[in-house]
């Protein structure tokens, strides 16, 4: 066996545990040296964080117990997010984790959902989808492993303390003998003929060599960044919003299984329940609100008590355009940025951390794992963002300056061709890899107002009369069967109690 | 309440021939005619002769399901036969053939691909050679068939592509089509009326015009309705592929028969040997400048070792593609893509077509923005197949051979490159969308041709070696049982 590989991680935080947790839990110690450097100067801005299925992958992947890591993050469910005032002034609709019906004569719900629709004879959308129904009366349940169930048909992911998830995997990591080193890095030294990354060299004067560094380092992205110089496409043009503000409250009645984003004037405000308090912020776009007006804005829309003063953020949208340089990969924020609108950030932070895996090098690195690298987070990166714009495209809002603009800028081709061929037919492609699946796009579509007026021919092929028969047959058992769950606030006191919550909500055993 | 409906597609014209226009029909019969929309056909005299073959990958199967054709009526009209791969001679001088077998799943150990355990042990000195690890090449290479005589197949990680004489599969078709109330004329076309980029009608050699809200143009390389669209220009493909000439020819059959077609690669091209039940289809593609019809027809009973009997037919061949859809029309088949059929994939472009349109099909008549994101679909589609044929040419070891040498040296499409590196460097094997071919097709033909990555995952080494061991072993026990298990080929379906 040769020596291990030696990779240092630079930067606690989401990505820079998430990462530790990947390598120590899944490699070998006699594979990998891991050592992560963090400064507990630099703090984390200590919000909810909310995160997406997939999340469930990961931790399944490195081993993490999902009822012991919910009780000590103080996590909730969550089955979607409720986009608030969107599409319009007044509108609501939720992206759910799952579908909208079942197919229905050789072609996906939805074009018979529109053929009713178009005939005076659907409801909303979101009554046909089990998750949206569950979401709306604050119930949860874990899904029904029978697929043929109604109950099957969604998933969930988590709002946590994405400090207090940084903590468990810190000691989870640390028990598993990865060694964390208390520091700032205060030069980043590269070897002269090579142009790799040789060491970092933190304010103790301690220098840290390694074979390949991991930049878990945040917005400024220290070695990628800094050191290497690494570019960086900007999508501003396309993404507007470069700051937000974030604020705890003490947690409301409102225990809500899913994520809230309300528009505002100049962006939204995230609001995240978590069981000890609740996350709240305001994303927005310093060309429209100033910061002033920004804080008294969010101040003024809270549900519950503030715990601090909010907190400000800068960001510039877009990603590196190498994440993987020479023997560096940027994970997490270094490697590039996306508002949290569709909570992508940690599943973003896993792609990079479980592709890593995929393509662990050896000593030397061969630049071709970098190429595969790169390509496999780039098309994840640019999917998501189609996928934003979409969010802001597609408004009619009309009582601010930030919604005309972003409904009438130019959008890149590939979500043109989406947004034409969806609201002629009801299409939308399916890709291979890569975030957000038809249901997604489709609640996202008809919830902001691009309603198809066509639909798939095949549809015909059943008689109307038994299509509205069946859709309304589903509609009343994804209702009787939400009925029967618990509430979201029960079944997580049930299920993870966490050591906070119910000294701090005042209420409860 | 709700908007008037805008005129739909009603009524849909197929004109062309063989195959294509058959499986067109069908396919967009079935799934559109209880809507309301009726499919008609013009048939064009045939371009195949007694000696043509149709050989398939598996997804055949799947079509066949879905157009209501059973696999074992099909096999006993066609006197056709089930194969699980292909076996691939003399693309090197000095390297055994390997088989690329139709197994349906890659093969894992926790969770690993089996591959990289592979290129670890074969590092330290193990000599089994991959296809032995797949239970589709083992069985092929007995003999084995994945299904019987009455159709029963037992529940396997493998499928069967298959040979049919083109012929008759054709007439099948062409009755199945009929008995649906599909509406069929044979003719030719005299001439097309357009409008802009929108066809009009057609009018026939036999004086009859007739119009259509869709027309399918399933003619063949003549591609008569599609290549008069403005702005379609057909992009040649003979930068990576040098073979200009296609020559079918018969043998007498197999005995026993074997259980795949074999791909003999000679100093101009390859020759394909595909069994049927009553005779052996053969087919030669290669490069005329270096060995002329003659000479290619002479070298045959050398090359394959049979004797030809009947009547032996050439055809040019250019290989390329055009935009599949512009205005109404649509090319399907042979009109919108000239491949080679080296792996088995004439009929399953014409699936891929279709499939796409029916995925796709006009949601009104007049306004037709489905075209972009079909041609674009189809495009990404058509490169990975042409990318996965490419890849036997390039990685080809027949030196000193001018067609060889110069297949070796080509500039390859830019993803392509892109996958053999990555493969070369760690036996992964990227994969976009619109994938015909999966991991472990791509994974058997680039180490069949020698393309052994240079490392392995290093997660093969968190599997303790003892553990990896037993686990290889007990998969080469249950690939011999489960081959064990499978009938006989030759008994399933010899004439006796």
């Amino acid at each position: 066996m040769n020596k291990p590989l030696e990779i240092v991680i630079v930067g606690g935080g989401t990505a820079g545990w998430m990462s530790a947790a990947g390598l120590v839990g899944v490699l070998k110690p006699d594979q990998v040296k891991v050592r992560l450097v963090e400064s507990d100067d630099i703090g984390t801005v200590g919000v909810g964080e909310a995160t997406l299925p997939q999340m469930r992958e990961f931790n399944d992947r490195i081993g993490i117990v999902e009822s012991d890591m919910m009780r000590k993050t103080n996590a909730t469910f969550k089955l979607g997010i409720e986009f608030r005032d969107w599409g319009f002034k007044g509108s609501s609709y939720v992206h759910p984790f799952g579908a909208h019906g079942r197919p229905l004569g050789g072609v996906g719900f939805h074009h018979q959902w529109t053929r009713a629709r178009l005939a005076g004879r659907a409801a909303d959308i979101g009554d046909y989808s089990y998750a949206i129904t569950a979401s709306r009366r604050n119930r949860f349940d874990f899904p029904a492993t029978d697929k043929t169930a109604v109950n099957s048909t969604y998933d969930y992911a988590y709002h946590f303390d994405a400090g207090l998830y940084a903590r468990y995997l810190r000691g989870w990591c640390e028990a598993r003998g990865l060694t964390r080193t208390e520091g700032k890095v205060m030069e980043v030294r590269l070897d002269p003929t090579s142009g790799d990354v040789a060491a970092i060299v933190l304010e103790s004067g301690e220098v840290i060599t390694g074979d390949l560094f991991i930049d878990c380092s945040g917005f400024r992205g220290l070695i990628i960044g800094g050191a290497l110089n690494g570019p960086f496409e900007d999508w501003t043009r396309w993404l507007p919003c470069d700051r937000a503000l974030a604020v705890p409250t003490e947690r409301s009645e409102d225990f809500t299984p899913y994520t809230r984003s309300t528009a505002l004037e100049a962006g939204w405000q995230w609001r995240i329940p978590l069981q000890h308090r609740t996350g709240n912020g305001y994303v927005y776009s310093s060309s429209f609100i100033s910061d002033d007006e920004a804080i008294t804005r969010l101040m003024g829309n809270l549900d519950g008590a503030p715990l601090m003063d909010p907190k400000p953020i800068r960001f510039k949208s877009g990603r590196r355009t190498a994440s993987w340089t020479r023997n560096c990969i940027a994970v997490g924020l270094a490697s590039g940025f996306l508002e949290p609108l569709e909570s992508t950030s940690i599943y973003l932070t896993q792609v990079a951390v479980l592709t890593l895996l995929d393509l662990l090098p050896r000593r030397p690195i061969d630049p071709v794992l970098a190429e595969e690298f790169n390509r496999v987070v780039d098309n994840e990166y640019d999917r998501v963002r189609d996928f934003l714009i979409l969010h802001y495209k597609a408004n009619n809002r009309t009582d601010s300056e930030l919604w005309r603009h972003c409904r009438e800028m130019e959008v890149p081709d590939t979500l043109r061709e989406k947004m034409a061929l969806f609201g002629h037919r009801g299409h939308i492609a399916q890709y291979k890899d890569g975030l957000f699946s038809p249901p997604s796009w489709l609640s996202v579509f008809v919830g902001q107002g691009v309603l198809p007026t066509g639909y798939h021919p095949m549809a015909d092929s059943l008689p109307l009369p038994a299509v509205l028969e069946e859709m309304e047959a589903l509609r009343t058992r994804i209702s009787d069967r939400v009925d029967a769950m618990p509430s979201h606030a029960d079944f997580v006191r049930d299920y993870c109690a966490g050591e906070a919550p119910l000294k701090a909500m005042g209420a409860g055993a | 309440m709700s908007p008037p409906m805008r005129p739909r597609v009603e009524q849909v014209l197929v004109v062309g021939r063989d195959a294509a226009v058959w499986l067109s029909a069908l396919a967009l019969h079935k799934a559109l005619a209880r809507t309301g929309v009726k499919v008609r056909v013009v048939e064009m005299p045939s371009l195949l002769t007694p000696a043509d073959v149709y050989s398939a990958v598996p997804s055949l199967g799947a079509l066949h399901s879905l157009l209501g054709l059973e696999e074992a009526a099909v096999l006993e009209a066609t006197r056709g036969l089930p194969v699980l791969g292909q076996r691939f001679a003399n693309w090197s001088k000095s390297k055994a053939p390997f088989v690329h077998g139709y197994d349906t799943h890659r093969i894992t150990l926790n969770d690993i691909d089996f591959l990289q355990f592979w290129v670890k042990a074969r590092g330290e000195g193990m000599k089994v050679e991959l296809d032995d690890f797949s239970l589709a090449v083992a069985a092929a290479k007995q003999g084995k068939s994945a299904v019987s005589r009455d159709g029963d197949r037992a529940e396997l990680p493998l499928s069967s592509g298959y040979h049919l004489d083109a012929r008759a599969y054709v007439d099948l078709l062409r009755r199945t089509a009929l008995q649906a109330g599909i509406e069929g004329r044979g003719a030719d076309v005299g001439s097309v009326q357009r409008d802009g980029d929108r066809i009009v009608s057609v009018t026939l050699t036999d004086g009859m015009t007739v119009q259509a809200d869709l027309f399918i143009d399933a003619s063949g390389p003549a591609a008569v309705l599609a290549s008069g669209a403005p702005d379609a220009p057909f992009e040649s493909w003979r930068q990576w592929f040098s073979a200009d000439r296609i020559l079918v020819a018969e043998a007498p059959r197999l005995k026993p028969l074997p259980a795949f077609s074999q791909i003999a690669a000679f100093p101009a091209g390859w020759v394909g040997l595909y069994p049927l039940k009553d005779r052996t289809a053969l087919v030669a593609v290669y490069d005329s400048r270096t060995m002329s019809d003659q000479a290619v027809l002479d070298a045959l009973p050398v090359l394959t070792g049979l004797p030809l009997t009947g009547e032996a037919a050439v055809e040019d061949f250019h290989p390329g593609a055009r935009p599949p859809w512009t205005g109404n029309c649509i090319a399907i088949g042979p009109a919108a893509v000239s491949l080679e059929p080296l792996d088995a994939i004439q009929l399953h472009l014409i699936h891929t077509g279709l499939s796409n349109l029916i995925a796709l099909f006009p949601a009104e008549a007049e306004a037709l923005p489905e075209a972009e994101a079909y041609n674009r679909a189809m495009a990404s589609h058509l490169a990975n197949i042409r990318d996965f044929l490419i890849t036997h040419y390039a990685l080809n070891k027949r030196f000193d051979e001018p067609v060889w040498d110069r297949a070796r040296d080509m500039m390859l499409p830019e993803k392509l490159q892109a996958r053999l590196r990555v493969f070369a460097a760690r036996g992964r094997v990227p994969l976009y969308d619109d994938e015909s071919f999966q991991q472990q097709n791509w994974a058997q033909i680039l180490i069949g041709h020698g393309l052994i990555p240079a490392s392995y995952d290093p997660m093969v080494d968190t599997v303790p070696v003892e553990e990896q061991m037993g686990k290889v072993r007990g998969l080469l026990s249950r690939i011999a049982e489960e081959v064990q298990l499978m009938p006989v080929l030759d008994t399933e379906f010899g004439a006796g």
